[in-house]
């Protein structure tokens, strides 16, 4: 109270209605005019007075001016740099519209979220199903090869046969019928022999010999002059991969003979071993 | 808000607007034209006779109140109500805006000019404000107030001078100064209240 009176009285509020002081010393006053009420009476009270010699100093403008200011103002108003401001000002000091503005951002926020969620699980999804399919194309890839290699071991099996029924109708093949030895009265089998081409076939369809175990092969030999030719080691197997098989070529030959060795074959036959023979009929 | 203005613009039509502090404000802030209307009414006359006391030429001065107005109007926002009246931040920008006009190079060159070219007129139309006081009808409050506080008061409040130029101009101390200020408004408010 004995603060604000002597600070009236210092005469510092009419020089602050007079616009005398700095910038600082107008803080200092405005802080005053808050902190006591009877400043800011004072103040208001110093304005009134001085506002009313203003008024009592009247000097009366032109006529035409009012309208003048009235049509630059007018004419200005589109241009304001006034809008942002206010946008600024709305956005600060309204709290319900920005309590509004969180509720919706935690809106969006939760649909995100439920979005993500939802996008994850269509995306776990799809790759589910990829494997799936993938899988698919695996199995049916594997059985399209199966089907091919079935078509083309027909097709092979196909032309042997074929070949066959040509060897047996083409008199330029002799047909040599190999029959079981004293060792093995039950085998028997069948060499096709082209005697210009020197071709030598092995019919695996018309064969019958006891299955080799996996450290012997059977040993073709053809008997030349009375001496053994090798034309190729085979097995002898339930269910052959080729029909015909292809021996070694040989020109000349009167006798057949197949003999049991070791695996890979020998270089002499083992005379004891032998399990077919058959002569070449002229 | 709008409409009540217009009506009370209406009632008004054949006499000045007059509105309340709170109004004219209110309706400055929102950039309606007739806050500038209102403040014009109002306020018109008493902003021109501090610009006419700091720059003498009416043509200059008028041309200072249009400008006056213009920043009433553009700088609205920047008005705080907490710090005073409305009147005394308009007053402000009237008596800042013809400062920097008088202080302004283009302003003395054209004075330059009319002191050589017509001096005598020029002489005259200073002492012609000087007694203005006199001839505007207010014999009875500047015989209220003593000359020796009015020639301070007048010095700041309508010519432009800061209490520190006034102190040497009058060559008195500055304490002195401050006081005849503090004094003549106490005067003033006795005598308007």
């Amino acid at each position: 109270m004995e603060e604000a009176k002597a600070y009236i009285e210092t005469g510092i509020l009419e020089l602050y209605v007079l616009g005398q002081l700095t910038v600082r010393e107008q803080k200092e006053v405005e802080d005053m005019a808050i902190k006591y009420p009877e400043v800011k009476n004072e103040i208001n009270a110093i304005e009134v007075a001085m506002e009313q010699y203003a008024i009592t100093h009247s000097i009366q403008p032109s006529a035409g001016l009012e309208q003048r200011i009235l049509n630059i103002i007018t004419s200005q108003e589109p241009a304001l740099p006034q809008p942002q401001k206010e946008e600024i000002k709305i956005v600060s000091l309204n709290p319900g519209h920005s309590a509004a503005t969180v509720k919706t951002l935690r809106f969006a926020l939760a649909a995100c979220i439920a979005m993500l969620v939802v996008s994850a699980v269509a995306l776990y999804n799809a790759h589910d199903q990829l494997g799936e399919a993938n899988q698919q194309i695996a199995a049916l890839s594997a059985d399209k090869d199966k089907f091919a290699s079935t078509v083309s071991f027909m097709k092979e099996e196909n032309k042997d046969l074929q070949e066959i029924a040509t060897i047996a109708g083409d008199p330029t093949w002799t047909t040599v019928k190999l029959a079981g030895t004293a060792i093995s009265p039950q085998a028997k089998m069948m060499v096709y022999w082209h005697k210009d081409g020197q071709h030598v076939m092995v019919d695996n369809t018309r064969m019958s010999l006891p299955r080799n175990d996996a450290s012997h092969q059977y040993q073709l030999w053809a008997i030349v002059n009375g001496k053994p030719v090798d034309l190729g080691v085979f097995d002898a197997e339930e269910q052959p991969k080729k029909l015909l098989m292809a021996m070694k070529e040989v020109g000349a030959a009167q006798a057949f003979a197949v003999t049991l060795e070791k695996r890979g074959g020998s270089i002499s036959p083992t005379m004891e071993k032998m399990i077919v023979q058959g002569g070449v009929a002229i | 808000m709008l409409h009540n203005l217009y009506i009370s613009k209406q009632l008004a039509a054949t006499k000045k607007i007059s509105l309340t502090e709170e109004d004219l404000v209110r309706a400055l802030k929102g950039k309606e034209t007739i806050a500038i209307q209102a403040l014009y009414d109002m306020y018109s006359g008493a902003l021109l006779g501090v610009i006419s006391r700091i720059i003498t030429q009416q043509e200059v001065a008028e041309d200072l109140l249009q400008e006056t107005f213009i920043k009433i109007w553009n700088s609205g926002d920047s008005y705080d109500s907490s710090k005073g009246r409305l009147f005394t931040w308009m007053i402000n920008v009237a008596r800042n805006l013809s400062i920097d006009k008088l202080r302004s190079k283009d302003f003395r060159n054209s004075n330059k000019n009319q002191d050589i070219e017509n001096n005598v007129d020029f002489i005259d139309s200073q002492k012609k404000v000087t007694f203005n006081a006199d001839t505007l009808g207010l014999k009875e409050m500047v015989t209220a107030l003593k000359p020796e506080l009015n020639d301070v008061l007048n010095m700041v409040y309508f010519k432009g001078y800061t209490h520190v130029e006034a102190a040497e101009e009058l060559n008195l101390p500055l304490g002195t100064v401050k006081t005849r200020i503090r004094m003549a408004i106490m005067e003033l408010r006795k005598h308007f209240n």
